[in-house]
């Protein structure tokens, strides 16, 4: 009987391996008030049946701590608990961004109140309206608040789905600073703006436009969804309302008939989140001189080399890496200081996963490197670095006997013969003459 | 009319220093002669080349240009010590002594030729 369950407790655990659908790890913590907690049903089952293991806390609760013994004790975190104004004393900006550093993922909601999160929101360039001024459209016509917001998705995004439809929104929107880690991934409507609900008038507007446009927080530069990947790979989505997850606006119909596509969204943005898609990296790189498989160390110059760098893709449904072919842009530079030499690394249509190149090495000696340096926004960032050293050819590398130089060896042939001939005749004439002048005295 | 007049005078002068040349250098001198000149042709045919066409490999230019100036040193500093108008410069310095120098020189430099050459 011992036997049987502890054989079923494995093929349990093998079951919850084979669903460990993120790359990083399936421990989540979401830190949500306990009274809240039943709002986001749907999209917390969700995650479960995409084999997460959730924990809940309350923003006040004392544990699970975030870090142990300095080490993330979860692999990603939902902070939900955007109106919460006090935290407990482990959970503060400085130990959120403690967590993306060492590699934990974060999905963070703003409200309009102001929080310790508002400030941290700066952090990342994102800048928030003053706080009370939620987003607030009166288009479409709709019936309901001004601040619940159908909010159309782009069509084709790297993050989302493709054709989701609207999603609600209530929140705060923020404009996005030219940090070039950010990802946005929903932008608020063209005619929606930043104000006071219970004002919502024309007034309100008039005046933060006469402040000189400061205060203005209007059109669809504003983001709503907004990720950011720090240069460690870890992400973190800054989410303008946490109604967005909410199982009320999951199944509020955007029109009649059509159902929000909010449910959608929300895996989106968590698959993005935890590091299930848009997940690259290098296995390995190869290089070597054409016709030859031995990789140098040393290269002599123009050469002509072959490099190869295999790349996979994170496939989150089988929760492997697979080779991936998707890449159109991937370049590869030889440097030393400068690129000497910058070439597209194309895909191999016989091997997938490998992107191969060849190229002549520069004339030029000295410390070069092999570098893959490719940042697309919502990717993973591929970077890799081979140093090498190109050496100028041996003494006797260099090639010999040119047809160019023929004019010059028959130059010196010819001086060397002509000196024998030369001296052969000198000698003849010469014992010729001692002869002539013997005959004489005699 | 003076240059009507001045140009069978000057062709009159090459005739006559080419005259006196012919008759009054022995046929040795003659004949080192004759191999200078083929030695500065040889120099200008390579010079030419190299500018022409084209300097690579240097070092092949540099060694066959440099065995004909080389040889043409040599050779010249021969004939001024065989001739036997110089006699009295060269008192110490036989005719027999000049060519073994002349030789032994001309074999060093083309064993350097050769080295510089491939």
């Amino acid at each position: 009987m011992v036997y049987l369950r502890s054989l079923f407790l494995i093929i349990a655990g093998f079951a919850a391996g084979i669903n460990a659908k993120s790359s990083t790890g399936d421990s989540v913590l979401v830190i949500v008030e306990p009274k809240q907690q039943d709002n986001y049903n749907l999209f917390f089952s969700g995650l479960k049946e995409q084999g997460y293991d959730l924990t809940f806390r309350a923003p006040k609760a004392e544990a699970p701590a975030l870090i142990e013994y300095d080490v993330p004790a979860f692999a990603h975190v939902i902070v939900l608990a955007s109106e919460t104004k006090v935290f407990a004393r482990d959970i503060t900006p400085q130990s959120l961004v403690q967590l993306l550093a060492k590699k934990t993922n974060l999905i963070v909601a703003l409200s309009p109140k102001q929080t310790p999160l508002t400030s941290l929101a700066a952090e990342f360039s994102l800048t928030l309206p003053p706080p009370g001024t939620p987003l607030v459209s009166y288009f479409p016509a709709r019936e309901g608040p001004a601040n619940v917001i159908p909010v159309s998705v782009p069509a084709k995004h790297t993050i989302l789905s493709p054709n989701l439809h609207p999603v609600w929104f209530s929140g705060v929107p923020h404009t996005i600073g030219n940090n070039p880690l950010l990802v946005p991934i929903l932008r608020a409507p063209a005619e929606s703006f930043a104000s006071e609900t219970d004002g919502g008038s024309a007034d309100s507007l008039v005046d933060s436009a006469e402040r000189g446009g400061e205060g203005l927080w209007a059109g669809s530069q504003q983001g709503l969804v907004t990720g950011f990947q720090t240069l460690d790979g870890s992400r973190i989505t800054w989410v303008g309302g946490a109604d967005v997850f909410s199982d009320e606006y999951a199944k509020k119909e955007v029109s009649k008939g059509v159902p929000s596509g909010n449910l959608q969204f929300a895996r989106d943005v968590a698959k993005w989140t935890f590091q299930e898609t848009n997940v690259l990296r290098i296995d390995r790189t190869t290089h070597n001189r054409v016709n030859s498989t031995e990789s140098l160390d040393q290269y002599t110059t123009n050469d002509q080399i072959e490099y190869a760098a295999y790349i996979s893709k994170y496939d989150s449904k089988t929760g492997n890496w697979a080779p991936c072919t998707c890449l159109k842009d991937l370049q590869l530079e030889f440097t030393m200081l400068d690129p000497h030499i910058r070439t597209a690394l194309l895909p191999v249509a016989a091997e997938p996963g490998k992107y191969a190149t060849t190229f002549r090495a520069p004339d030029r000696h000295g410390v070069f490197k092999f570098v893959i340096n490719y940042k697309r926004k919502g990717m993973s960032f591929l970077e890799s670095s081979t140093t090498v050293a190109v050496v100028p050819p041996r003494h006797d590398g260099y090639p010999r006997f040119l047809s160019a130089a023929w004019p010059y060896y028959t130059g010196a042939i010819s001086t060397s013969v002509a000196f024998f001939l030369f001296s052969a005749v000198w000698l003849a004439s010469e014992a010729r003459e001692k002869k002539a002048k013997g005959h004489k005295a005699e | 009319m003076a240059p009507k007049s001045s140009s069978p005078a000057a062709s009159n002068v090459v005739h006559s220093l080419w005259k006196a040349y012919s008759d009054q250098t022995s046929d040795r001198l003659k004949f080192i002669d004759a191999f200078l000149v083929f030695l500065m042709l040889s120099g200008v045919a390579q010079f030419l080349y190299c500018i022409l066409i084209t300097d690579y490999p240097f070092n092949a230019f540099l060694a066959g240009f440099s065995s004909n100036v080389g040889q043409f040193v040599l050779t010249a500093s021969l004939r001024s010590q065989v001739n036997p108008e110089n006699k009295n410069e060269f008192k110490e310095v036989s005719p027999e002594r000049a060519f073994a120098d002349f030789a032994l020189g001309s074999i060093v430099l083309h064993f350097f030729v050769y080295n510089f050459l491939g």
